[in-house]
Order: C-alpha cells, then sequence, then structure tokens
C-alpha cells in the first residue's frame, strides 16, 4: 500500500531520523566500500582503487544531503530546525525576549478581550432561528423621532402589511408578583399571542398563547421562563393548578420556555397584552413591534411596506397632532437593540488596535536591534549558502514564535480580562450575557497573533536581509554601516510610535475632560444618603381604591419617617437617572373652564393653549429629601387633600419655557392624557430643574402632581437617612411586611442610581485611559530603547569626539537634539492624526469640543515630557563616555 | 498507482531503475551496474543521483530495501520491486513507448 509506505516513511523521517541518518550513512559506506573492491578486483593498486571509488562517489556528504533534501517531510524537518534555531536565538537574550513577549501578551490579550465584547454584542447573531428574519417596527414622530406604536397602528401594519410573516406587540414592566416561592418585583412583559411564533420559539412544556387567550376579558394565563420555573417554582412537570397574582390579577400559568429566551431582555413572566381591551387612540404609544419578514422580502422592502401604511394613516386619521406617527420604519432586531452601544464600542477597539500597533512598534524596535547584532551570523549563513529565503524565513520564524507565545499567554490573559470588562461594563450595554472567549473569538485571536507575526517577520528580514550581506564580514565585526541604516528605521518606528500614542491619548483625554465636565454639572438634587424603595400595589381602576391605595403609601411614609436616622421621607412616580418620567402634552386652561374627557383632543389643534412637559407624581417629601429647591410659591402641603382643588409644581425651565415673562403661579392646566385625571391643575410653585435623564442630558421641562391628590398604584420612596444604609432597609422591609405581607420591595441607594447613570462613560474613559497610559508607557521605552542603543553604537564616535575636545555639554546636546528630531516629528504626525480622528468619538464627547486645545496641549507636552525623560538618560550616559576605553574598546 | 507525469529525466532514471530491479533484488552498485549494460553505456549513473532516486522511490513504495550480503561477502544495501513497483514498471514502459514513438514520428516528418 502506497499510501501506507508513504506514511511510514514520513513518520520516520520525523520521528527517527538519528535512525534513517545512521542508515543512510551505513549505505554510502557500503558502496564506497563496493566499488573499492570492484577497483581492486579490476587490478588497482589497494591507494589508488580508493581515490579512484572517493571520485566517483563524489563526495560522501554531499551525497547525503542530496538524499536528504528529496526526502518525504523535508520542508517540516526544516521549519523545525528552524524553530530549533529560533528558540535558542530567543534565550540567548531572556531579557528581551520576555519583553517582547510579555508586550505582545499584554496588547493581543487586551484586544482579544475588548474583540470578545465587541463580536458578542454587536456581531454575534442573536440566539433565534433565521434570527437575520426578525425585524424591530417602529412609529416615526413629526420630530422624526423612532417611538413605540399605538394600538390601532399596530393593528393596521398587522393586517394591511405584505411583508411579514408574523408580526406581534410587546411592552415590559417590573411588577410585583406572588404566589411563588416568596413575593418578588419582576420583570413581565406583556405580548400579542403571535409573540412566540415570531422568534419561532415553542414553550419546552405546556403551551403557547392562542388567539383566545388574547380577547377581551379572557382568563388570565401566563408563560415562565425556564430561570423563573427552576428557581421561584420548582420545577413542577404538572402546572395546572399552578397560579401567579400579578398585579393584583390571577393567572394561570399554562407553559414553561426554553432556557436561554429572556426577551424583551430581564423578562420572566409574559402575560397576553390587552385583556382589559385596546386603547383606541392613535397618538398613545404603548407598545414596541417586532416582526419577521416572509422569506425572499428584504428590510429595505418591509420598510417601504409599513411606510406606506403609515404615511396612509397619517393622511386619514381624525387625530391630527403632534403626537400622530408621521412615517414607520422597519431595521433589523439586531440593530435596534445594539445599535446604541455601537459607536462606544468601536471607539474602544479603535483604541485597542492603536495601542497594539504602539506594541508592535516596541517589539519592532527590540528584534531590529537583534538582528544588527546578528548581521555576522546572517554573513556567514549566506556564505556556507544559505539562500536569502532561508534566512528570511528564520526571521519569519522567529517572530511566530514570539507572536503565538505571546498571543497564546494573552488568550489566557483575556479570559480574566473579559472577566473583568463584563464587571466593569455598564448596565445599559445590551448583550452583555452573550460576551465570552468563544470560538470565533479564539480564531480572531490566532488570526491577529499571525498578522502581526508576519507584519514583525516580515518587516525585521526585509530589513535585515537587504543589500549585500557579505559586508557583514568586512566591516570588522561592528556592522557600523548596517546599524546606521537600522538605526534610522528604528526612529522612524519611533516617530510612528509618538504619533499613535498622541492620537489615543488625546481620545483618552477628551473623554476623560467630559466626564470631569459631566461631574461638575450640578443635578439640581442630592445624590447621597437616599435610601430608594420601589414599591408596586396591584393596579386598580377605581377611584375609591385608587384613594385606600393613596392612605396605604400615606400610612407608609409615616412609618418610614419613624425609623431612627431617618429624616425626610418622600414618594416619586420615577427617579431621576432611572429611566425618565413619561412626557405628554398639557393644555392650558381658563380657571372655570370644565374640559369633558381625555378624548375630547379638540383642543389640541389649539397650538397656542399647547404645552410639553415630563409628568410626575411626587409627595412634598419628595423636593425635601432630595433638596429640590423651591424657588417661588410652595410645594403640596395639607391643603391638598384628595377632594381640595388639584395643584401642580412646575420647574423653572417649564416657567421660563411655557410663561415667559409672566407668573405662571395661580394659572390652571389638564393634563389628564397622562392619568386619565382631567380635574384642572392649578400651579402653585416653581421648584429647581433637574438633570432627570442624566448630567450630560438637559433638564426636561416637567409638571409634579401630588400622589395623594393623583394616586398611583407603582412609586418610588425616597428616604434622606444618616443611618446605615443596611439597617433602614431592614427596619423599611419589615414595616411593609407589617402593613402587607404579599407586597414585595427593591432597594437602592441613591449613589448606586446616580453612578450607573454614568457608567457608559466611566467604562469608555477606564478603558481608553488604560490604553493610553500603556501606549504612553511602552511609548517611552521605545523612545529609550532607541535612543540608549544609538548611544552604545556610538561610543566610539563619542569616544573620538571626546578625545578631540567635545564637552559633555556638546554630547549632550548633540544627543538630545537628535532624540527631539524624532519626537517633533512624531508629535506632528499625533495631532495631525488626532485632528483627523478624533471626530468619531464626537457623540461621546460632552462640554469639550473634538479639537479641545487644552487637551491637545496637555497630551503634547505630557508626551514630549516623557520622551525627553527617556532620551535623556541615555544621553547622560554618553556624556559618560570615557574616550580612552571607548577606543581600546575594539 | 502513481501516475504523475514525472520530468524526462527523472522518469527515465526512475524506468531504468525499475528496470533493472525486474530481474532481481539488487545493491546500488549493481544497480549503477545493470544501467550502464543495458544501456550499452549510454546511461551512468552517479551516486549522487542514484541514491536519492532509491530513497525517493522506496517512500513512494515501489521498491523496498534490506540488508544483505554481496557476492564477496561484503555488507550492502538491497533493493528489489514491489507490487506497486512492477504496476509503475508496466505503466512507465508503456509511457515511454507512446513518448519514443511520438518523437521518432515527429523527428521523421520534419
Amino acid at each position: 500500500m502506497p499510501l501506507f509506505v508513504k506514511v511510514r516513511s514520513f513518520l520516520g523521517n520525523l520521528f527517527s531520523l538519528r535512525r534513517v541518518d545512521v542508515d543512510l550513512d551505513q549505505e554510502v559506506h557500503a558502496h564506497l566500500e563496493l566499488l573499492i573492491a570492484e577497483n581492486i578486483r579490476a587490478g588497482m593498486p589497494p591507494a589508488e582503487a580508493r581515490r579512484a571509488a572517493r571520485i566517483e562517489l563524489g563526495g560522501i556528504e554531499q551525497v547525503k544531503e542530496q538524499v536528504r533534501e528529496g526526502r518525504l517531510g523535508n520542508w517540516l524537518h526544516s521549519v523545525l530546525s528552524d524553530c530549533r534555531y529560533g528558540f535558542r536565538q530567543l534565550r540567548k537574550n531572556p531579557g528581551a525576549t520576555a519583553v517582547m513577549v510579555f508586550t505582545l501578551a499584554l496588547t493581543i490579550g487586551a484586544t482579544t478581550a475588548i474583540f470578545s465584547v465587541v463580536y458578542g454584542v454587536l456581531l454575534r447573531r442573536l440566539p433565534y432561528t433565521d434570527a437575520n428574519q426578525i425585524t424591530a417596527i417602529f412609529e416615526v414622530s413629526s420630530e422624526g423621532r423612532w417611538s413605540h406604536l399605538a394600538d390601532p397602528n399596530f393593528d393596521d401594519f398587522r393586517d394591511q402589511n405584505r411583508s411579514f410573516e408574523t408580526i406581534a406587540k410587546y411592552n415590559s414592566n417590573i411588577v410585583s408578583v406572588s404566589g411563588a416561592s416568596q413575593p418578588t418585583r419582576t420583570m413581565v412583559a406583556a405580548v400579542s399571542p403571535d409573540f412566540l411564533k415570531v422568534f419561532r420559539v415553542q414553550p419546552i412544556l405546556g403551551r403557547d398563547f392562542t388567539a383566545a387567550d388574547a380577547k377581551k376579558g379572557a382568563g388570565p394565563t401566563v408563560l415562565v421562563s425556564y430561570g423563573y420555573w427552576r428557581q421561584q417554582l420548582g420545577s413542577p412537570l404538572d402546572f395546572s393548578q399552578l397560579h401567579l397574582k400579578i398585579d393584583g390579577a390571577v393567572y394561570s400559568v399554562i407553559g414553561v420556555l426554553p432556557d436561554g429566551f429572556r426577551f424583551p431582555a430581564d423578562v420572566d413572566l409574559w402575560l397576553p397584552a390587552d385583556l382589559g381591551g385596546e386603547t383606541p387612540s392613535r397618538t398613545a404609544h404603548n407598545y414596541y413591534a417586532v416582526g419577521r419578514l416572509r422569506d425572499g422580502v428584504t428590510v429595505d422592502l418591509a420598510n417601504q411596506d409599513i411606510s406606506a401604511i403609515a404615511r396612509r394613516i397619517h393622511e386619514t386619521s381624525s387625530e391630527q397632532n403632534d403626537y400622530l406617527l408621521k412615517d414607520g420604519v422597519v431595521v433589523p432586531l439586531h440593530d435596534s437593540i445594539t445599535g446604541k452601544a455601537r459607536p462606544a464600542l468601536l471607539v474602544l477597539l479603535g483604541a485597542v488596535g492603536f495601542l497594539l500597533l504602539v506594541a508592535c512598534a516596541n517589539v519592532a524596535n527590540l528584534l531590529l536591534a537583534q538582528a544588527s547584532v546578528r548581521v555576522r551570523e546572517l554573513a556567514i549563513r549566506s556564505a556556507l549558502g544559505a539562500a536569502r529565503g532561508r534566512l528570511i524565513r528564520q526571521f519569519l520564524t522567529e517572530a511566530f514564535l514570539l507572536s503565538l507565545v505571546g498571543g497564546g499567554l494573552g488568550v489566557i490573559g483575556a479570559f480574566w480580562g473579559v472577566a473583568a470588562l463584563v464587571e466593569l461594563a455598564p448596565q445599559n450595554l445590551p448583550r452583555l450575557d452573550s460576551v465570552s472567549i468563544n470560538i470565533p473569538v479564539l480564531v480572531f485571536a490566532f488570526l491577529l497573533s499571525t498578522a502581526v507575526a508576519a507584519g514583525l517577520g516580515a518587516f525585521t528580514a526585509a530589513r535585515a536581509t537587504s543589500g549585500d550581506l557579505g559586508k557583514g564580514l568586512e566591516e570588522g565585526g561592528r556592522g557600523q554601516a548596517g546599524s546606521q541604516r537600522s538605526q534610522r528605521v528604528g526612529r522612524a518606528i519611533v516617530a510612528a510610535q509618538i504619533a499613535i500614542t498622541l492620537v489615543l491619548v488625546v481620545g483618552a483625554g477628551l473623554l476623560g475632560r467630559s466626564l470631569m465636565k459631566v461631574l461638575e454639572v450640578n443635578p439640581g438634587f442630592r445624590v447621597d444618603k437616599i435610601v430608594a424603595m420601589d414599591v408596586s400595589l396591584p393596579w386598580v381602576e377605581d377611584p375609591k381604591a385608587k384613594a385606600s391605595q393613596a392612605i396605604f403609601f400615606a400610612n407608609l411614609i409615616e412609618r418610614l419617617k419613624q425609623i431612627p436616622g431617618v429624616g425626610k421621607v418622600g414618594a416619586t412616580s420615577g427617579l431621576p437617572m432611572d429611566g425618565g418620567l413619561p412626557n405628554g402634552m398639557f393644555l392650558l386652561m381658563t380657571q372655570n373652564e370644565i374640559p369633558k374627557t381625555t378624548d375630547g383632543f379638540g383642543l389640541l389643534q389649539q397650538k397656542e393653549r399647547l404645552g410639553s412637559a415630563d409628568f410626575g407624581v411626587v409627595t412634598d417629601g419628595y423636593f425635601q429629601a432630595l433638596g429640590i429647591p423651591l424657588i417661588r410659591g410652595r410645594i403640596f402641603d395639607q391643603r391638598d387633600g384628595p377632594n381640595s382643588p388639584h395643584v401642580a409644581v412646575i420647574s423653572e425651565s417649564l416657567a421660563r419655557d411655557r410663561w415667559p415673562n409672566q407668573d405662571p403661579i395661580g394659572h390652571t392646566i389638564e393634563f389628564g392624557n397622562m392619568d386619565g385625571d382631567v380635574r384642572l391643575l392649578t400651579i402653585v410653585g416653581i421648584v429647581g430643574d433637574i438633570h432627570d435623564y442624566g448630567l450630560d442630558a438637559p433638564p426636561r421641562p416637567t409638571v409634579y402632581v401630588n400622589l395623594f391628590q393623583r394616586p398611583r398604584s407603582a412609586i418610588t420612596l425616597t428616604m434622606l437617612s444618616d443611618a446605615d444604609t443596611r439597617l433602614v432597609t431592614s427596619s423599611a422591609r419589615g414595616i411593609l411586611q407589617d402593613l402587607d405581607a404579599e407586597i414585595p420591595a427593591k432597594f437602592r441607594t441613591f449613589s448606586q442610581v446616580y453612578s450607573a447613570s454614568l457608567g457608559s462613560r466611566r467604562f469608555n474613559v477606564i478603558l481608553v485611559g488604560f490604553f493610553g497610559i500603556t501606549a504612553l508607557l511602552l511609548a517611552t521605552a521605545g523612545v529609550f530603547g532607541v535612543m540608549a542603543y544609538s548611544v552604545s553604537r556610538r561610543t566610539r564616535e563619542i569616544g573620538v569626539r571626546v578625545a578631540l575636545g567635545a564637552g559633555s555639554g556638546d554630547v549632550l546636546r548633540m544627543i538630545l537634539s537628535q532624540g527631539l528630531r524624532t519626537i517633533f516629528i512624531g508629535v506632528v504626525i499625533g495631532i495631525a492624526g488626532s485632528l483627523a480622528l478624533t471626530r468619531t468619538v464626537e457623540s461621546l464627547l460632552f462640554g469639550v469640543t473634538a479639537t479641545d486645545p487644552l487637551t491637545f496641549g496637555g497630551v503634547t507636552l505630557l508626551l514630549v515630557g516623557a520622551a525627553l525623560v527617556a532620551c535623556f538618560i541615555p544621553a547622560r550616559r554618553a556624556t559618560k563616555v570615557d574616550p580612552m576605553v571607548a577606543l581600546r574598546y575594539e | 498507482m502513481n501516475s504523475e507525469p514525472t520530468t524526462l529525466l527523472q522518469g527515465t532514471l526512475d524506468l531504468l531503475i525499475l528496470k533493472s530491479l525486474f530481474a532481481g533484488e539488487m545493491h546500488g552498485l549493481g544497480i549503477s551496474r545493470r544501467i550502464q549494460q543495458i544501456t550499452g553505456g549510454t546511461f551512468v549513473v552517479k551516486p549522487g543521483s542514484l541514491f536519492p532516486a532509491l530513497h525517493r522511490m522506496e517512500e513512494e513504495g515501489w521498491i523496498s530495501s534490506f540488508w544483505g550480503d554481496s557476492e564477496n561477502n561484503r555488507r550492502a544495501k538491497y533493493y528489489r520491486l514491489t507490487k506497486p513497483g512492477r504496476k509503475q514498471l508496466e505503466a512507465e514502459t508503456k509511457r515511454w513507448g507512446r513518448i519514443s514513438w511520438a518523437i521518432a514520428q515527429a523527428l521523421e516528418t520534419s
């Protein structure tokens, strides 16, 4: 079997080379003996016979070498010998090798870690069957913003489109759930019955929703997530008797969804939407929508389809106002989930790529320095017949060894790196659970290391083997001319390194300055010492039940005030920086006007009577606890009971915008489309603005109404407390238990909320800062390395100069000016590069421009300073050169 | 088995070696002398071409080797034809026949 024979010879050549070689040696010698014997038989004297035989054989070693070269697997063998040789080379300079491996490991590891986040968040497909067919559908508002869908609009999209196989709507909310092992606040989605079909997901146990489950007045049913089923329900196989009390109503569990299905994010329970009937308004935007495209339909086609339907609605609807949709849009679901995270992640990937370049530059310089020492070795090998290709391969092999070892260590480091990144990542970064070191990431790391190796190897090989290799032997072994050239290249590399580092550090500086500017913003309220407690009672409609919930909260607030250390206690419908308050249009009314219904939007046609504001339901204690200052008038007090005239407090910016040159106090408004209560609100006070949507977003005009006049079931209590947070939390939990054992509560300190609101900014600053500092250190080391090397190579020249009368000042100046030239070129290129590139981070900046002169100036000074220090040390060493020693050194 | 076209010169050497071994097992020098003999002295194979060819053909599986004693009691490495080697010889012979016929034709017509 030739194949078998081939494999056997290949393995033999590879693994028992010595045996194969000894055999060859014996064979050739035996041949020689036979030849000699033949010659003797032919009558030659023995000495003559031996000579003639040798001539005919033509050199034992050459014959053996010719056989070896023809052997199977010879290439592999020579690669292995290159590797062995390479290892010996690298071992000869353990210090430099360690530095190169560490540099590569650090930067390849960092790049791999960042790539794993980019891959997990931006590149990896969503974990659904044919996920590229799933799209998100939005209304486009009159201002061009994408918004949720109103029920009748969704129905039209669903019934009139020709692009979607299935289309479903959903929204999600945190509500109180009891009936499982303990009452919890759980993320619950309300979905239309086709929701799971869009994702091609089926319950692993039980059944999906049917159209009957979604009919108005149907018996409430619920699907649970796999995790919830295991942890909260105890994995029962029979759940026919299992009921959950969700937001006050009792739902039968009908099915369990597969492990890993959590859409929308973090949802544990799915209920049919609109069990109480749909909202007929086309301007009440209550739902998100997702759809699965029909086979062969592109997102573009679907987009045109939905857009046409939306424009038709816009033209024909009777509800002509600013809140009516103007258009519709379809985007891949993946884009709609990750779109916001994209710019920052790409900036991070770019930054770490720059860091990698800086690191490669350092390694290239070290390799180059080594190569110029090896000029003599190369010359000898070349004289002995090694082809240039073979020498180039030697350099490539060494670069591969370095990069693969560095890359391997880097990947090991990246496992920790990814864990740290996930820990550090802002809470609003989507799809964080899909970030891990997986096969594609490993492939990326491998390709990256290979690319680095190829680049470094090709570069050093090209530099080291160009020109006449034979010269290496002539130059008295010092390789002066060759090193001159390689030093020029080394300085060019350092200049490039400085340029890239400058770009990176400028980026870090801009992001850092933005964070500082953001932190300088006065939020308009206090962030420390506040404990927040989320409580939601079952949702009720009956005014009497609502009133009794208000009394419940009033009791709760009174009791919480009794906790030792707790001062002011308030309540709000939404904490600042925690998602913001709902926004809507209110009407300016005259005192005695009586509005008919919330649907009577006829007045909305009268622009001059309209106002737009966020709507907050709060108590007087809320302003006090958060320290939101009263500017004029009063806040809510005892006078404002449920039966007295309803009042409102407005924010400063609303007063300024809606009532310029007027005093809004005493004016009346109607804001019934927010809570269904059309009773007029009289403005009694003006309070300070707050940065509700985060410090980097402008404050929004806000109308505050009184929780005790406009009760609602879900609120967040805010307690100003000097006491230990854990004590306050456990006391508060006890009080709530005491009032109603079925209501769960969630506690946070407000500093946590505040800190989370800065999460993405902090994440970017920390990472880009870390990359910048690392690049700065690497570049400094690079400058130092090149200058030190240059000084050591010029020792003799400096010695001559000193012997001829150059002072130490002259030497210092000479070396420093050489370094300065390099630094200057690097800085100029770097500034130009920064000006071109910082535009990409513009969307991440706050309070600084992309060309902030302070940042540019500061970073340039920092970099030049560091580089000068790095130059100064070798320059000082140069001044200490003793001419006698330097000249005798030969 | 292996019908990869080989270069004319190498193919010729292979064919001659195979043909020599067709007569029976032989050591390297024997092969070399045999080729000299059967080609009427036209081909003199130097060890520098013979040994690489022998080792390559052994890796191909056409011939196999063993250590034995020569006619005058010296140890020598012997080669013999294997089954695939016989097939290769047949194939090469045919191929060579075709080539030499074609060349002869070409030379006659011109």
